[in-house]
């Protein structure tokens, strides 16, 4: 009969630790919200790369949140250290009040420890290294007057950021809504990391779903700020861009911004140090390094910690539909901007610039340049707009990390 | 208000900061790409104009580098090496010593050595951090 009293101890206990017993409902609608985003990541393939570690991240802290949990130091006496069946001269000791304590660790959860790199700012940059290895800046050099557009996509995020103050959102969490409209995924981590980590999750996930949805936002503001005649401007080709030029750009950039602008200076650092690489020639191994397996690493990591702060409770607020609501107006305010200072570059330049390629200048490389490439060609199949596009929207991860350092520097 | 005041200040600094910073970027740039194209255009007229004066100065034996590398080629086929492949290696061998006088004497292939992708794989596996 002890058998069975035992076994059916065994099971009950099982049962109580189970996620049975302790989830909560916000728990299983993330849990549906993460199946979500899977199946779009799959099936739909948007941003995969991204998408479905968030979402694996997602599930997994919601059926196990102990897997995200800080490491807990405990002061127990030698009798408790002894009944846990552990060496008390394995641990250094604390005398307060005569008493002597030993100081006991609890480990953290695994994602606990892989959440640092996001935690303490690492991760971002590191995304940034191997996006620089992988861009080509010759569009901008050849053109920078491209700049204009990539800073013009910028106003969106300053604007969302009155309507977060508006709707009561502290200025450290506007700061970070906001900085969703710059498009750029690693940016909105680093910068929420640092103002407001709290807002992690939803912002993460707006940032990337904005990111990811890019095709069905753009091209109707880009077809209802522009008349048909402007979207079949062809522009002229651009001018080759010697080895010498490219070399020199990223040392000048990372000069220019990071003195006048420290707060932005390891993105836009490790941004031009990746691109140094890249146009060096000589350190092809390590350009090839960060732009493959450094780059998957740290995306597999950023992603399913970052998913993996999206728990039931923190999620399920009014406060992430707030995050979600005006993280698309910010997304939208960055592509209107960016479309309307084209259309001024338009007229400034007699009818040579397409008002198209602005709305390129919200980073999302390559993306937000493939659909100004779409959209012209709608309207002339001859049209070929991607070059030229790839100037500001290059513009546009320069301009959105400056914006980052202004965020930061401010509300800090 | 306190909080609406931030959120203009920060509108307008956030503004102008970015805007400046990019601006500045776009002269800077602009400037640099003229005086690098300059100064490549000088070179590449200086180069130019050498290759003319040398032209001018030896008629005689520059006519003689451009005689075809084929014609001037009397190759030791014996192990077997297609012709195409010699014409590659004699198109080389001018690239490489381009203006200056040469022949080919003799193609044979080199025994007991690394394969090309074997050398390739030593490179890429010992070259200098």
């Amino acid at each position: 009969m002890d058998i069975f009293n035992q076994l059916g101890n065994v099971i009950v206990s099982l049962f109580q630790s189970s996620g049975l017993c302790s989830l909560t409902w916000e728990n299983y609608v993330m849990m549906a919200i993460s199946f979500v985003l899977m199946f779009l990541a799959i099936k739909k393939q948007y941003e995969p790369l991204l998408l479905l570690p968030i979402a694996f991240g997602m599930l997994l802290v919601n059926i196990f949140p102990g897997i995200m949990a800080d490491p807990v130091h405990k002061m127990l006496t030698e009798s408790e250290i002894i009944a846990m069946g552990l060496d008390p001269a394995s641990y250094t000791t604390t005398v307060l009040n005569g008493v002597t304590y030993y100081n006991y660790t609890e480990n953290g959860g695994l994602f606990y420890y892989l959440y640092q790199g996001v935690h303490l700012g690492i991760f971002p940059p590191l995304i940034f290294l191997g996006i620089g290895a992988m861009t080509d800046f010759g569009p901008l050099i050849a053109n920078p007057k491209s700049f204009i557009l990539g800073a013009a996509a910028q106003i969106g995020i300053f604007i969302t950021f009155i309507g977060a103050i508006l709707l009561g959102f502290a200025p450290n969490e506007a700061g970070s809504i906001a900085i969703i409209g710059g498009a750029d995924g690693p940016t909105a981590i680093f910068v929420t990391s640092k103002l407001a980590p709290q807002l992690l999750g939803p912002i993460a996930v707006a940032a990337y779903s904005y990111m990811a949805l890019v095709p069905i936002i753009q091209p109707p503001i880009m077809r209802l700020l522009t008349t048909k005649k402007e979207r079949s401007i062809v522009m002229g080709q651009l001018r080759p861009v010697s080895k010498l030029e490219k070399i020199l750009f990223p040392i000048i950039v990372v000069v220019l911004v990071a003195i006048l602008l420290p707060d932005a200076a390891p993105l836009v650092g490790m941004l031009m140090l990746g691109n140094l690489f890249k146009e060096s020639g000589v350190v092809e191994r390590i350009a090839k390094t960060a732009q493959n397996e450094l780059m998957n690493i740290v995306t597999i990591f950023l992603g399913v910690t970052v998913g993996a702060t999206a728990t039931g409770q923190l999620f399920l607020t009014p406060k992430t539909l707030g995050i979600i609501a005006l993280g698309l107006i910010a997304f939208c305010l960055g592509s209107a901007c960016g479309v309307l200072f084209g259309k001024i570059m338009c007229w400034a330049t007699h009818g040579k610039v397409n008002p198209l390629i602005g709305s390129a200048g919200v980073s999302a490389v390559p993306m937000a340049a493939r659909i100004s490439q779409k959209v012209g060609q709608e309207e002339n199949p001859a049209n070929f707009l991607l070059m030229h596009a790839m100037g500001p929207n290059v513009a546009g991860v320069i301009g959105s990390a400056v914006a980052a350092g202004v965020l930061i520097s401010v509300l800090k | 208000m306190e909080n609406i005041n931030l959120a203009l200040t920060l509108l307008l600094a956030g503004f102008i900061i970015v805007f400046a910073v990019l601006v500045l970027l776009i002269i800077i740039i602009t400037i640099y790409g003229k005086i690098i194209q300059a100064v490549q255009k000088k070179s590449a007229e200086r180069k130019q104009k050498k290759a003319e004066q040398k032209a001018q100065e030896t008629p005689v034996k520059a006519a003689e580098t451009v005689t075809p590398v084929e014609e001037s080629t009397t190759t030791d086929n014996d192990g077997g090496i297609p012709d195409e492949i010699i014409a590659v290696i004699a198109a080389a061998v001018d690239a490489v010593y381009g203006g200056k006088s040469h022949k080919i004497k003799s193609v044979k292939r080199s025994r007991n050595a690394r394969s090309a992708w074997g050398n390739a794989g030593v490179v890429e596996n010992t070259r200098p951090f």
